[in-house]
């Protein structure tokens, strides 16, 4: 079984020879970067590099899936936010969007979005993806993301501002999350059309740290319902942070699988959610793979698979600066832990 | 000048705050120049302690960050009206210098920071509000131009908090008397320490709330 179809059949629930080892969030390491010769800066602006960093971390650990790209700019910078790379940085720092819309009156959006794709670095990540795609006809599973709506209004415009919209400009902000809703589909479709093996929906803004479970339904719900019916399966809900007290609305949202991070109580959402869903997570990536040390991964990993998941993912994009023996650790970790059927995925 | 209704609107302040009733406090608070009480009094019992509450009931998932924002609005409506007429003889010995703030390259997260500096103004400190996404060597350029005493630095996330450390080393290494107080959701008493930094907004996951937490660290910093 190639990398590629061990993942194709996961996301059908089709028995596997053994848990597939991918992520739906950045899984490039700076071992990779550093044998290419390139520094992090570099890789967001070329679709080859960005390609090739991908599977050479998958080449070097083992991974059966790469996921392109790394930061969550693209599609800001491409409506006209700009793109702050930090090329001159010492160490290691991601995009941030450097010019947000202030207020919900400077907000200024095209009638649809089909016009982004050739705007900022679209073009490099869709070259990205088609690399990725091509590589040795097919042999890793790509993976392809977009924000949630909430999350990409969050880098479209202030944070704050968005915030207490929700409450104090109520109509203007659903009116403005409808459109962002509007964004991430056509991104979404755009990437599925390309031909990724599965499309995971970031909505990591929206967990129960920042929101209510209330606003959650009425305002994050509908929306990413909206997102998931007009996709093809295979669909990932990602949410960050707290999740405990959405994580059964989340699962009414449509998706065929649930991500989450280490906050998450996994137990406890695998009775929520049954059987019937996949459910990915949820370990702490930069505490267990860069702080922690080598001996403790493997008991991190077991301790997600006896908590229900079907795929061990990192809760979060794995922080590049991996400490090597960490990351084997956590291969080795999946691959003798994952030999056995799980709640949702039987085994070969 | 006595002040007969000082209770009455201390209460109104702190619960003008707590409901997010921008005109409530705003009343109340010229009613507290009208009626002559202590302005000070009436930012540090009225508005600051309704902010204390909120994080309680942010603790206890009663509020959430939309809540806490539309609360720091209103406080600083009660502030914007009250903090001119402020009797220096009040802030006295109180008054704690200056303040350096920002946060850190890579993270263009402020909600936190935000919060902070407002703390630090409602306790009656200079602030130099250096914005987000700010370069390590700015700290200490900032903190030698402003002679500040306090530098206050803020991450939301892991990966920029790493950034922390180099403006601690930078920051010490000109001047070790300078206290540097670490914030936001990844930072925790074992980083601080690690970094060498003096002290940190207790972390319980999320930078608003250690944020809003800051004003029982601040209150105590005056007695």
């Amino acid at each position: 079984m190639t990398p590629k179809e061990r993942v194709n059949k996961f996301f059908n629930r089709e028995a596997v020879d053994t848990m597939p080892l991918f992520s739906g969030m950045g899984m490039v390491t700076i071992q990779a970067i550093e044998e290419m010769g390139i520094n992090f800066a570099e890789v967001h602006t070329s679709g080859e590099l960005m390609a090739a960093s991908a599977i050479k971390t998958a080449e070097m650990f083992g991974l059966d899936g790469v996921v392109v790209p790394y930061d969550m700019c693209t599609v800001p910078e491409a409506l006209g936010r700009g793109v702050s790379l930090y090329a001159d940085a010492e160490g290691i720092l991601y995009p941030t969007v450097p010019s947000k819309w202030a207020t919900l009156d400077e907000v200024d959006l095209p009638e649809d979005f089909s016009g982004i794709f050739d705007q900022g670095r679209m073009p490099v990540v869709d070259d990205a993806i088609k690399r990725c795609l091509e590589y040795e006809g097919g042999k890793y599973a790509v993976g392809g993301w977009v924000l949630g709506p909430f999350t990409m209004g969050g880098q479209l415009m202030e944070l704050d501002v968005l915030l207490k919209g929700l409450r104090k400009d109520k109509e203007r902000v659903t009116a403005f999350l409808e459109k962002m809703t509007d964004l991430v589909i056509t991104v979404a479709q755009h990437y599925q059309e390309l031909g990724v093996d599965f499309i995971n929906i970031r909505e990591m803004g929206s967990g129960t740290d920042l929101l209510s479970p209330r606003m959650w339904k009425t305002l994050i719900m509908p929306n990413l319902t909206r997102v998931f019916d007009s996709l093809k399966a295979p669909r990932v809900n990602h949410i960050c942070g707290g999740t405990d007290l959405i994580v059964s609305m989340m699962n009414e949202c449509g998706a065929e699988a649930i991500s989450v991070d280490q906050k998450n109580t996994l137990t406890e959402t695998r009775e929520k959610i049954g059987d019937q869903v996949l459910l990915l997570g949820g370990f702490d990536p930069y505490g267990t793979l860069v702080q922690g040390e080598a001996a403790d991964v493997e008991a991190v990993i077991k301790g997600n698979v006896d908590d229900g998941v079907d795929a061990v993912w990192p809760g979060c994009d794995i922080w590049p600066d991996v400490k090597k023996e960490n990351m084997e650790a956590f291969v080795a970790a999946v691959r003798k832990y994952g030999k056995a059927p799980t709640a949702a995925v039987g085994r070969l | 000048m006595a002040c007969d209704k000082r209770d009455e609107l201390i209460q109104a302040l702190h619960e003008g705050v707590v409901e997010m009733d921008e005109d409530l406090v705003l009343e109340t608070a010229n009613k507290v120049l009208e009626e002559g009480c202590n302005v000070y009094d009436a930012i540090m019992n009225g508005l600051a302690a309704g902010m204390e509450e909120v994080g309680d009931l942010y603790d206890q998932q009663e509020y959430f960050v939309p809540e806490l924002l539309m609360c720091a609005d209103a406080l600083y409506v009660g502030l914007n009206v009250l903090k001119p007429h402020i009797d220096p003889a009040d802030l006295g010995g109180r008054a704690k210098g200056q303040v350096v703030i920002g946060t850190v390259q890579g993270d263009v997260h402020d909600i936190g920071k935000n919060i902070i500096k407002m703390m630090f103004e409602v306790a009656g400190f200079t602030v130099h509000d250096l914005g987000r996404d700010v370069p390590l060597e700015k700290f200490a350029e900032e903190q030698l131009r402003t002679d500040s005493e306090i530098v206050a630095l803020s991450a939301m996330m892991t990966t920029t908090m790493m950034g922390m450390e180099k403006v601690v080393e930078m920051i010490k290494a000109k001047n070790p008397n300078v206290k540097i107080m670490l914030g936001g959701a990844p930072v925790t008493d074992d980083v601080t320490k690690l970094f060498g930094a003096d002290g940190y907004a207790e972390t319980a996951g999320n930078a608003v709330q250690e944020a809003v937490k800051m004003v029982s660290q601040l209150r105590k910093l005056q007695d």
